[in-house]
């Protein structure tokens, strides 16, 4: 690819809008960064002087001690890593199988059921039944309470990502399925063998949605899986240590809370560190995918 | 078109369908609750009728003749953070050994953990889960609302039988206090001593430096104080808040009228109070009062001297941890808050003698709490509300689980030096702390003192004594399902008014009084005080027929 | 429904015909069964997770008793509404809550397609690795975070920019007591927030798009301007509508933990222009946990969306079929 690109030479606009884009995305990666930076330079200061200073990126008075708290119990946030690692790789591997097929077999021009199939799909991102029935029909209906199948399994799909799926399915010439049903090969074959192998682009980016969504999800963690468990999501772990510090704090509706020293605001950044930590080192790895999708594509016509 | 006439007739018959078969099995299910219940009503009727067909007999030995031979495990739902150190573990195997020794049953604390925790809480109740004991507090988890709804087990025919000790503790008075129309729906927390009127902190060492000598007792005084921080303390933000106070508003009505507060919750703060408590079944409210504008004009110009952010609202960070550092000079909440931080800001900043101003110390405008703040709740749905409530009485008149239950185990999580409670030495806050948050019924014959509470504690306690007049409202439960939309409304325009009057950030205080007085108005003030005023001469006719 | 009522019984003559047709559609539905058994476990989920719970927006018709449970619940009609309506405010909720997610729409698809155009441009491996992975970052953060980080900017006293705007000399600005500029703040935030992560699916198109086309482009002389506007916006067309039409359908429901952390509970002189029905609702019933009223305000954003959707689903199809939803 890069050969080719050299080849062509290279005109005054085309050079424009690369050093423009250079130049942009630079400055908006930049601005995403700085504020993470001040997350992170907080959680190492002292909590007084966050109280007197306001964040900084470079601490004032340097302390670990929010860390301390969050790794209060290290088995406990290593078990939670595990869990959420779990669930986000089964869950992702399971997700992305059963959408991209879904996926594939809605976008056949010649499947007559696609468009009923796509409403009733699509219907459910409009309307929903609200939290009390979903609260009943995952813990009483079928009986998941503090069962990690709780979180993983209304996690595996949604109507976006199918929907998603379908259009960069399109863009897969139909002229494929067709000449290998010629050749005799049944549905299910045609897209196991020819159509997956070639949406890898599609796959990470979908893959990427599923498993983020896995990795930040608490709430259904928060309501079904119970303290009663000792390994939870790490998300639901550290959304915990935020919002009770910030209970303890405006304890005022309940007076009877009582006081429990804590770092509050330095702890807060340090879980967002945490939290994020592994996925920044994450992330550079579904790239390849994204640069592969273009030799696939180069290869494919 | 076709295609979408034809997608739509699916889904719409798809939807009906499941629907219908949703329909179908809860309809079911709810039926069989309701079979279950109505049995349930009959057995425990047939029980009640058995024991009153029986006391007159024997009703000594009724207590003995509980059958207790099926193991059976009680869930007591509290609210908290579980321990993650082991040391709940530890201490409940100990109470369960009892338990199960006693009434052949285990309690396991189910935690409904603070994050989200309003949603957990009324999610517990709403899904009709089998819930045995739950913590409740009419002032601030809507208990009358859920009893409303019939979340909780009428209690009558069982406490005699089930929870003696209990029953006979709380006078009949009290237990008036519990009750939801006739049924008595919890176990209120009423031998426990805690004072949870609110004030404002202030440090004496600061006072005394500018000057103010005498315990300060009015608002006025309070702001000489707060100049004083801003005059001589560089680098102090006199008071520090986070959001604006609330307690400003509950500070005024106590220490500026003679107002008393209804149990009539109106969101951000409540609109509607007694007029004073002589005069305590007329409707009132500290808004519409005259002093209300000179109170709105002096948080104006305590907000434009600075003494608290220009931008207090959005603020969030923590004016108490302030205050232990010396950022701050002022910090409020309420009595059993300052007994504690007595404690640690002497030991942070020695010698900051830090004080309270009461509201109440203004003209002696003082309510006892009310009984129901604390208690605990036996599920509508719960599989054996007998042996929850044997438990319960356990907890409460067992004095060795009692104190497992709020201290934990004797030489590991404290130790008792002269009577007070003391922190064993080599004692880690990480490895050995323990709570259980049970707040449904502590008792103060079983409590040992501790030296984390303020030794100067008990003459506060005795200037309240001197002064406190009981609380009145216990026996009066608002029904507003007359006014709902128009208490809603309420709560709208208070939390869209209130707090930039209460931060001084409103403008003109006069306009902005008059412009809250106007919309509270529009919003059906009115009515809704009319029906109070109605349901106040009902509940007077009742107290004094 | 409309459409159920409109369709008429069959004239006689026409059922030998639909006889014939139903035979033919049972071969098809044979000929597809592949297909069909592959979306199973899709219809299966979506019928578990999504349908079976559906019956419950019942929730929003009855005053609901948890002894007597849903279905034995009083019947009260559209009582549980009437709380929107009574203060009047529904109007000013309804239109800033659009009126935010109208303006998210346009500018957050604006910026990610050309975020992902220029990322596509670039040609340092290492460059685009380091700044997408970087854009991601804010993703991560949660709001309760972003709002804390959003008052150390704007605080009147000690913020970032007031010291700078001190430094220069100018006159600091008391950020939150303007709700003018609100919007732009909260803007702001959501494009710095989505744009990474919104960025990846335009991204992704991009990617698929036939690498041999673009060559052929380069080869007949096209620049980088003409590649992107007859090449890759035409590519993207699609994609964009899909989203669009997603978030159509969410053009009533506000984005909560965004709007509540930057603006706060208590800052009552910005509500103006930042209260939405989301947040509206949350005061009302923070201290009344009411799940009915809870889902009455749901149903009416559901219906709302609904509208919407189904609206601009036909005139999608009116214009190019293939990119509708359905």
């Amino acid at each position: 690819m890069e050969v080719v690109q050299k080849r062509i030479r290279t005109d005054g606009t085309s050079l424009f809008v690369r050093c423009f884009g250079y130049l942009f995305i630079g400055l908006f990666a930049l601005c995403c960064l700085l504020p993470f930076l001040v997350v992170v330079g907080t959680s190492f200061t002292k909590e007084a002087s966050i109280a007197k200073h306001g964040f900084n990126i470079w601490p004032r008075e340097f302390s670990t001690f929010a860390y301390k708290i969050v790794f209060e119990n290290p088995d406990l946030i290593i078990g939670s890593y595990v869990v959420s690692i779990c669930l986000t790789v089964v869950g992702t591997l399971v997700g992305l199988f059963l959408v991209a097929m879904t996926g594939y077999a809605l976008q056949r021009p010649d499947f007559e059921q696609r468009n009923g199939i796509s409403f009733f799909i699509y219907f459910t991102t409009l309307f929903s039944g609200g939290i009390v029935p979903f609260y009943l029909l995952i813990n009483q209906y079928l009986g998941l309470r503090d069962n990690y199948l709780a979180v993983l399994l209304p996690g595996l799909m949604s109507p976006f990502l199918i929907i998603m799926m379908k259009s960069f399915t399109r863009s897969i010439p139909h002229a494929i399925t067709e000449s290998a049903k010629i050749d005799g090969a049944g549905d299910f074959t045609i897209f196991m063998r020819l159509i997956l192998p070639m949406t890898t682009p599609a796959l990470a980016t979908i893959g990427l949605f599923i498993a983020l969504g896995y990795w930040n999800e608490w709430y259904n963690a928060m309501l079904f899986l119970s303290a009663d468990m000792k390994y939870r999501p790490l998300q639901l772990f550290l959304y915990n240590v935020i919002t009770s510090a910030d209970f303890i704090r405006n304890s005022s509706a309940a007076s009877n809370v009582p006081l429990r020293d804590m770092p509050l605001e330095s702890m807060k950044m340090a879980t967002a560190v945490v939290a994020t930590g592994p996925v920044v080192l994450f992330y550079p790895f579904v790239q390849r995918y994204f640069i592969q999708g273009i030799t696939v594509g180069a290869v494919k016509g | 078109m076709g295609n979408m006439r034809k997608m739509a007739i699916t889904a719409c018959s798809l939807f009906l369908a499941f629907g219908l078969a949703a329909c179908g099995s809860d309809n079911n299910s709810s039926s069989d609750n309701k079979t279950n219940n109505s049995s349930g009503d009959t057995a425990s009727n047939n029980a009640s009728s058995n024991t009153s067909s029986n006391t007159s007999s024997n009703a000594n030995a009724s207590a003995d003749k509980i059958d207790t031979s099926d193991f059976e495990t009680i869930t007591y739902v509290m609210l908290g953070d579980k321990p993650k150190n082991g040391q709940l573990e530890k201490v409940m195997d100990k109470i369960n050994a009892i338990m199960k020794q006693k009434i052949n049953a285990e309690l396991q604390i189910k935690w409904v953990e603070w994050a989200d925790w309003q949603t957990k809480y009324n999610l517990l109740l709403a899904s009709g889960e089998p819930i045995d004991l739950i913590t409740i507090g009419t002032d601030w988890l809507d208990t009358w609302g859920n009893a409303q709804r019939g979340a909780f087990l009428p209690l009558n025919d069982l406490l005699e039988k089930y929870a003696p000790e209990t029953y006979s503790e709380i006078p009949q008075e009290d237990w008036e206090q519990s009750k939801f129309g006739k049924d008595i729906v919890l176990i209120p927390e009423d031998h426990y001593t805690q004072w949870v009127n609110h004030g404002l902190y202030y440090r004496g060492d600061w006072a005394k430096e500018f000057g103010i000598t005498e315990p300060i007792k009015d608002f006025a005084t309070f702001g000489k104080y707060l100049q004083g921080i801003k005059d001589n303390k560089k680098d102090v933000i006199p008071w520090d808040a986070a959001g604006a106070a609330t307690t400003l508003y509950t500070g005024f009505a106590a220490s500026e009228t003679d107002n008393i507060e209804l149990p009539i919750s109106t969101g951000y703060v409540n609109a509607f109070y007694g007029k004073s408590y002589d005069d305590r079944y007329t409707v009132d409210s500290p808004i519409f009062n005259d002093q209300f504008i000179d109170f709105a004009k002096m948080t104006k110009s305590w907000g434009d001297a600075g003494y608290w952010r220009e931008d207090v609202l959005n603020y969030k960070g923590d004016t108490r941890s302030e205050l232990r550092a010396g950022q701050t000079g002022v910090d409020a909440h309420h009595t059993q808050t300052y007994k504690n931080l007595r404690v640690l800001m002497d030991k942070d900043q020695p010698g900051s003698e830090l004080q309270m101003f009461s509201y109440s110390d203004t003209r002696n405008n003082l309510i006892s709490m009310p009984i129901t703040h604390g208690g605990t709740s036996v599920g509508a749905h719960s599989k054996h509300p007998e042996r929850a409530l044997m438990a319960y009485e356990l907890i409460r008149q067992d004095k060795e689980i009692y104190q497992l239950m709020n201290y934990g185990i004797e030489g590991v999580q404290y130790e008792i030096k002269d009577g007070v409670r003391v922190r064993p030495a080599g004692y880690d806050e990480a490895k050995d702390g323990f709570y259980t948050d049970f707040w449904g019924g502590r008792v103060d014959k079983f409590e040992i003192p501790t030296d984390q509470d303020w030794s100067g504690i008990g003459d506060i306690y005795k200037k309240y004594d001197a002064i406190k007049k009981p609380f009145p409202y216990g026996k009066f439960v608002f029904d507003k399902s007359n006014v709902d939309p128009e208490m809603t409304a309420i709560s709208q325009v208070l939390g869209e008014q209130m707090p930039a009057i209460l931060a001084g950030k409103a403008g003109d205080p006069e306009k902005a009084v008059a412009a809250l007085r106007d919309k509270l108005k529009a919003a059906g003030y009115d009515k809704v005080k009319d029906e109070i005023q109605k349901q106040l001469d009902a509940f007077k006719a009742s107290e004094q027929g | 429904m409309k459409t159920i009522a409109q369709s008429a019984p069959p004239a006689p003559a026409a059922v030998e015909t639909s006889k014939r047709a139903l035979r033919a559609r049972t071969k098809r539905f044979w000929n597809n069964r592949t297909l069909i058994l592959m979306c199973v476990p899709a219809i299966l989920f979506f019928l578990i997770f999504a349908y079976l719970p559906m019956p419950g927006l019942y929730l929003a018709f009855i005053k609901y008793n948890y002894t007597d449970g849903i279905f034995k619940s009083k019947f009260i009609g559209m009582e549980n509404f009437r709380f929107l309506v009574m203060t009047g405010d529904l109007w000013r909720l309804t239109f800033n809550t659009i009126a935010y997610n109208i303006g998210f729409i346009i500018f957050g698809n604006f910026l990610q397609i050309f975020v992902a155009i220029l990322l596509n441009e670039l040609r340092k491996k290492w460059f685009k690795k380091v700044s997408q992975t970087l854009m991601f970052l804010p993703f991560f953060i949660s709001f309760v975070i972003i709002g804390l980080i959003a008052y150390n900017i704007l605080s009147y006293d000690y913020g970032i920019l007031n010291n700078i705007l001190k430094s220069f000399g100018a006159e600091p600005v008391k950020t939150y007591s303007n709700s003018h500029i609100w919007p732009f703040i909260i803007l702001l935030t959501y494009l710095w927030q989505s744009t990474g992560y919104g960025s990846i699916v335009y991204f992704a198109a991009i990617m698929g798009l036939d690498s041999e086309v673009v060559e052929a482009s380069e080869i007949d002389g096209a620049n980088a301007l003409q590649r992107i506007r007859y090449i890759v916006l035409p590519w993207l067309k699609p994609t964009f509508i899909i989203l669009l039409l997603f978030s159509l359908g969410g053009v009533l429901r506000g984005n909560f933990g965004l709007f509540y952390n930057l603006v706060g509970a208590n800052n009552t002189s910005l509500y103006a222009t930042t209260d939405i029905i989301e947040t509206y609702v949350f005061r009302s019933l923070m201290n009344n946990f009411n799940f009915s009223m809870g889902s009455a305000v749901s149903l009416y954003q559901s219906v709302f969306g609904f509208i919407v959707v189904i609206t601009a689903n036909w005139l999608v199809k009116k214009a190019s079929p293939d990119n509708s939803l359905f």
